[in-house]
């Protein structure tokens, strides 16, 4: 072989997936919450649709990326 | 065995008429071992081969009859220069079937390129190493759980090659000591597990002189009917390989009852033909290794493991004697990092392309590699011929499915567990199409419940108890509003605090003047907002309540912002 062949991993270390896991899924759940706490406590003269698609998003990308984790850590190596 | 003798009478008709037409080859010293201590039966030749012509020759052939042919797994062969200490390197020789035309269809040539002509005069050492199947016959067919197995086995004692050999023998390697009965030539020996048939000498080309054993055998038998292996690529670092085996014990077939009280007292004499445990060789660092079949987990293996190696000894559910079937799944997962290589733009995979398990034929092999979602230029390297396809397979969290390479062989032996390559190309981008597809669906629950909360389902829009709740809400909301402006004038006053124990500190009378002038038309604006405010809840019939706590909030602000210039003015007047 003209070069040497390099061997590829996971571009995240496979040790991380499970604390990476719990981090993110708790960071989502927090704000999720906050998501939830505001739709109930906010009245529909004061809501703002903006506060809640960018506190949506957010939670859903940290949940998004905290459940891929939890399926890598658990084996199921989607 | 009237098609066998039959085949034998051609040959030797053949080989009357044949012997003048060949090249003059002449193979100076043959050695020939055949293997008979499993149920796959290995040929190793060691031959010399030397040119006596004129002319130089750049291949050289090696027959063998149809019936032998048909069970050919596999034909190494392997040439050194040199001799003893001084061996030259060795190089493999691609063979391929070359059927002369003038050849009798019951003879199946096999030639094998020489990398360098071999010149006049020249001599060339080679080895051949010839794996069979289905070679051993079981006679008898039918035996009972306490006899043990037996086989015939047919050669020929002169190895039918299509040139002139000068000194050959032949010696074959029995698995135990004992032997039914052998065919008798001159120069036959036997001695230990051993029975060797030479040396002969000078014999013409396609000599042929058949021998039969029958010899016992109590290895195992262990035949893999069919064989799915499917190895699954991950990215985030993991290869998955997942073997289903349709094994069968390929022996003598075992007729009567089955005593298992015998078989658990004895099982010497009485299941000597069976066997228990199957070992397979499963690369280091392999984990999650799971067996199991229709019915549930298998607990009975056990798994050796060190740093070359993980040995897993499996236990089927019961003994295997011959005819009986049993089926079960082995699995399981290895470090991407052994086996994903990147070489330039295109990345490859390095695995082994046979069953792990020790000395077992599979008689159809079914490979599949699958790889993820996004991969690209697939194609595949395997050293022996194959028959391939593609496919695709749905799995977990997939879009349009996992490109799926599908190689079959049949009759594969151990010596076929070599390493093939897998190459295609895929960009670490689409690796966040997962994670993405995980947050699209996360995002879509809360865009439903944003939904939900601004839509107004309500059928009637005339109805008292509608009008009620959208008064309701906008006293909610006005207090909401109101309490906003309350928490900011709260801040204030907090400043004001501050800045006075500033005072009290430092003496700085400007700086405690400023802060106060800004306080004050803050609170200005504070009240023109909240005059408003009050109105709302004034006029709408849902606020009675609340409304006088309100308003007591107000007079009770009202009053502090009296006092404040009071507390001010002391301060002054100190100074």
């Amino acid at each position: 072989m003209a070069q040497s062949a390099k061997p590829i991993s996971s571009p995240v270390p496979d040790a991380w997936y499970p604390s990476l896991a719990v981090l993110m899924l708790a960071v989502g759940l927090f704000i999720t919450a906050s998501f939830f706490i505001y739709e109930a406590t906010s009245s529909r003269k004061n809501r703002s649709l903006a506060k809640e698609l960018v506190t949506g998003a957010a939670a859903s990308v940290f949940l998004g990326f905290g459940s891929l984790f939890l399926l890598l850590a658990s084996g199921v190596y989607v | 065995m009237s098609s066998f003798r039959f085949d034998l009478l051609l040959i030797l008709v053949f080989a009357i008429h044949f012997a003048p037409g060949l090249s003059d080859l002449v193979i100076s010293k043959l050695d020939r071992r055949i293997d008979l201590t499993s149920q796959i039966v290995r040929m190793t030749l060691t031959l010399k081969v030397e040119n006596t012509g004129t002319d130089p020759v750049s291949e050289v052939s090696l027959t063998f009859p149809e019936h032998q042919a048909n069970n050919l797994a596999l034909l190494v062969a392997v040439s050194t220069k040199g001799k003893g200490k001084s061996r030259g390197s060795a190089t493999n020789l691609p063979i391929k079937i070359k059927q002369p035309n003038d050849s009798p269809p019951s003879l199946i040539w096999y030639a094998a390129s020489l990398p360098k002509e071999l010149g006049k005069g020249e001599s060339l050492n080679m080895d051949v190493l010839v794996v069979f199947t289905h070679m051993l016959r079981p006679f008898p067919e039918k035996i009972t759980q306490a006899e043990s197995q037996l086989f015939l086995f047919q050669e020929s004692a002169h190895f039918t090659s299509p040139y002139n050999v000068k000194v050959q023998s032949l010696t074959v390697k029995l698995p135990s000591e004992n032997v039914e009965s052998y065919t008798k030539l001159e120069n036959t020996k036997f001695s230990g597990s051993e029975i060797k048939y030479g040396p002969y000498e000078n014999l013409p080309a396609l000599s042929y002189s058949p021998v039969i054993i029958h010899f016992p055998s109590n290895t195992p038998f262990a035949v893999a009917k069919e064989l799915v292996r499917e190895i699954e690529i991950s990215h985030w670092g993991n290869v998955q390989v997942t073997e289903h085996y349709n094994l069968i014990h390929g022996g003598a077939q075992s007729t009567g009852e089955f005593s298992r009280l015998d078989f658990q007292a004895r099982p010497h004499l009485r299941g000597a033909s069976a066997f228990r445990n199957l070992i397979a060789m499963l690369p280091p660092r392999a984990h999650s290794i799971y067996y199991r079949d229709a019915i549930g987990n298998i607990s009975t293996s056990n798994i050796y493991g060190d740093s070359s190696k993980t040995l897993l000894e499996i236990e089927p559910r019961y003994p295997m004697f011959g005819g009986w079937k049993t089926s079960f799944t082995i699995g399981y997962g290895l470090p991407l990092q052994d086996y994903l290589f990147q070489l330039g733009g295109t990345r490859f995979l390095n695995i082994t392309f046979g069953s792990p398990m020790n000395d077992v034929l599979v008689e159809n092999l079914t490979l599949k590699v699958v790889l993820p979602e996004g991969s690209r230029d697939i194609s595949v390297s395997v050293p022996f011929p194959v028959k391939q396809s593609q496919e695709t397979k749905f799995s977990h969290l997939d879009i349009a499915g996992r490109p799926t390479v599908v190689v079959e062989k049949i009759n594969v032996v151990p010596e076929h567990n070599q390493y093939f390559q897998v190459h295609y190309k895929f960009s670490n981008l689409s690796l966040l199409t997962e994670p993405l597809m995980l947050i699209c669906g996360f995002f879509s629950l809360f865009v439903a419940c944003i939904i939900y909360m601004h839509a107004d389902f309500t059928i009637s829009k005339s109805s008292s108890s509608y009008l009620a709740k959208l008064q309701w809400d906008e006293v909610q909301g006005t207090i909401q509003q109101l309490q906003d402006i309350i928490n900011r004038c709260l801040l204030i006053h907090d400043k004001l605090e501050a800045s006075l124990r500033e005072l009290s500190r430092n003496g700085d009378v400007q700086a405690c003047k400023a802060v106060r002038k800004s306080a004050d038309g803050l609170l200005k604006d504070f009240s023109k907002e909240s005059k408003p405010l009050l109105a709302i809840l004034q006029s709408s019939p849902q606020a009675a309540h609340i409304l006088p706590k309100v308003e007591e909030l107000m007079f009770n602000r009202h009053r502090w912002k009296q006092r404040g210039p009071l507390l001010f003015g002391h301060r002054n007047l100190l100074e």
